[in-house]
């Protein structure tokens, strides 16, 4: 049994794994080895580990130009710095050009950021990346699903960004389960009383709200949506026609992320009554990973609230 | 073929392609002809005299790149590409026009012959960084060229590029500033304190030269001297004038961005020698 112990670990192995198969695979790095825990990949192959320092604007710069000269970088750094302070570059330079540049965004959300405060807890990156044509948005759930984003990113052509964490996060899957790009997983089918679609390292928590409903009669259908972009809409769409009620669960602000993202599908197919788990638009502060997520509206409590009410709207109560 | 005469063989390319930029900008009705004029020679000299090219193949992996980091002069360069026979001429004329190859800043999957999308100023040292890393890497011998404006050096990118580049000991990279002393606003001091602007090229740890942008012989020599560089990336800082060539639009700073008339255009098509 295959174990790490964050999507960090899972990244270094995967991506080390990719070196040794192709040679174009390289790593750059805005002086991130360490937080990136890819020290072990600089040490087996120095000369692909391409070291920019603080600079996280020529990271991606420096990864466009590797990348139209035929290689394949991976940028690894936190994801608030690829997609806020490096946004134009990422944009313009990367997805513009449809440049083979794999972006890895560690302390993806607040569960991740936790006790380093707003500075480093990131939840608009989903919002920014998917406001840009062209890239492929990945959100694994764990470090298993992350080891096989990475390897799926590798086979396509084209800009890619990844979420990864910061080592709290909670195995939800199983070694061996692939990732499948543009798809959704239903995980658990209790019954058709409510859809609930989670992704990311809050997906524990929407599996135990999931089983905790089922205990008081309210039967979910649990999907994980690891893809955000290209979404999956004929997946969607025939979950929201079987439940006709959907409730949404991220770690990220709930504007711009997937609740957008499953709203933007309902309204076009299937328009059903929903509600949205995450930060709702306010600034979090510093504390414990689990403690800032029960404090900014994406407790376990918060989830079977938010499908309670949506199912008693759809039964017009 | 002579040095003396491979200089006056450029200076009627040159002078072609100013005609060409005049012409594009009162087709496509916009567009920079200053700019596009002060880089002239040095696009001129690259793509007519230094780049190892095959316009038949523009994605030969072992040519050399150039990368047009103060993209609104892109005109200049469109032409150059146009007269190397990357696309048609007829193409030139195009310009910012909807479903024209030639957008209003270089885009590398749109037109043949460009290496790298560019023109959001500050943006392309960063990418020529890149590519001359890769070429290290690759174990490829080609050269990265980058031409950025006096102006957009203000960008800080552009710094940590400059750091990046002689961390790595980039000597197969050559960098220009056209430094025509003008920006959109302004003359660059007043807007943003810039000068001096070698010193800052040494600090970083640049090979640095300082020559006359319009003098061809100058340009080659350059050229030929930072080629023999171990260690360091090259800087050649050009002194240019803005709009070089036409004397009503030599350092008048309102053509950064400005469309010739009619009559400016039959001037323009006698000073320069066309048709």
């Amino acid at each position: 049994m295959v174990e790490y112990k964050g999507t960090r670990e899972a990244f270094t192995q995967a991506i080390t794994e990719l070196a040794a198969e192709n040679e174009q695979v390289v790593f750059v790095s805005a002086d991130s080895l360490k937080a990136m825990r890819a020290t072990s990949f600089a040490e087996k192959y120095p000369d692909r580990y391409i070291e920019v320092g603080i600079a996280e604007q020529n990271s991606v710069g420096v990864s466009a130009g590797l990348a139209s000269a035929g290689l394949m970088p991976f940028v690894g750094t936190y994801a608030g710095f690829i997609t806020m302070r490096a946004c134009e570059q990422v944009r313009t330079f990367v997805a513009y050009p449809h440049l083979n540049v794999k972006l890895v965004g560690i302390n993806g959300g607040i569960f991740s950021g936790e006790r380093e405060g707003v500075t480093h807890q990131f939840f608009e990156d989903l919002a920014i990346m998917r406001a840009m044509p062209d890239v492929t948005i990945l959100v694994p759930a764990d470090a298993h699903q992350m080891y096989h984003a990475v390897k799926a990113a590798a086979l396509i052509d084209g800009p890619v960004y990844i979420r990864a964490g910061s080592g709290r996060e909670h195995i939800v899957y199983e070694a061996d389960t692939p990732f499948e790009v543009g798809k959704i997983r239903v995980l658990k089918k209790y019954g058709n009383d409510v859809a609930l679609f989670a992704n990311g390292f809050i997906l524990n928590r929407a599996v135990e709200a999931a089983r905790i409903l089922n205990e008081s009669n309210i039967k979910v259908t649990l999907v994980d949506v690891p893809t955000l972009k290209p979404l999956d809409e004929s997946g969607i769409q025939a979950i929201l026609a079987d439940c006709k009620a959907a409730v949404t669960v991220e770690d990220h602000n709930v504007i711009g992320g997937l609740g957008d993202a499953i709203s933007m599908t309902s309204t076009k197919y299937c328009p059903v009554f929903m509600e949205r788990v995450g930060l709702q638009d306010v600034f979090p502060s510093s504390g414990g990973p689990e403690e800032v997520l029960d404090r900014y509206g994406i407790s376990i409590q918060d989830i079977v609230n938010a499908v309670k009410n949506v199912y008693k709207m759809k039964r017009g109560i | 073929m002579n040095v003396e005469n491979d200089i006056k063989q450029l200076q009627t390319i040159a002078n072609q392609i100013r005609l060409d930029i005049m012409k594009m900008v009162y087709e496509a009705k916009d567009g920079h002809p200053g700019p596009a004029f002060s880089i002239a020679d040095l696009i001129t000299t690259l793509y007519f005299k230094e780049m190892k090219i095959d316009p038949q193949n523009p994605r030969w992996e072992d040519r050399d790149r150039f990368i047009l980091s103060k993209g609104h002069a892109c005109p200049a360069l469109y032409s150059a590409l146009a007269r190397k026979g990357y696309f048609s001429m007829d193409e030139l004329f195009g310009l910012r026009k909807l479903g024209s190859m030639l957008q209003g800043h270089p885009d590398m999957n749109k037109t043949p012959g460009i290496d790298i999308t560019s023109g959001s100023l500050g943006n392309g040292l960063s990418m020529a960084v890149g590519m001359a890393i890769a070429a290290k890497y690759r174990k490829k011998s080609y050269y990265t060229y980058v031409a950025m404006g006096d102006g957009e050096i203000q960008e800080g990118l552009v710094w940590e590029a400059a750091m990046c580049a002689s961390k790595y000991k980039l000597n197969n990279l050559i960098a220009f500033v056209d430094h025509n002393g003008w920006q959109s606003g302004g003359s660059v001091h007043d807007v943003s304190g810039l000068l001096p602007v070698l010193p800052k090229w040494q600090a970083f740890n640049w090979d640095c030269q300082v020559i006359d942008g319009h003098d061809f012989e100058q340009i080659i020599q350059a050229i030929a001297q930072a080629k023999k560089s171990t260690d360091k990336p090259s800087m050649i800082i050009l002194k240019t004038i803005k709009g070089k060539g036409l004397s009503f639009m030599e350092n008048d700073n309102s053509w950064h961005k400005r469309v010739p008339t009619a009559e400016q255009m039959e001037q323009a098509i006698t000073i320069l020698g066309g048709e």
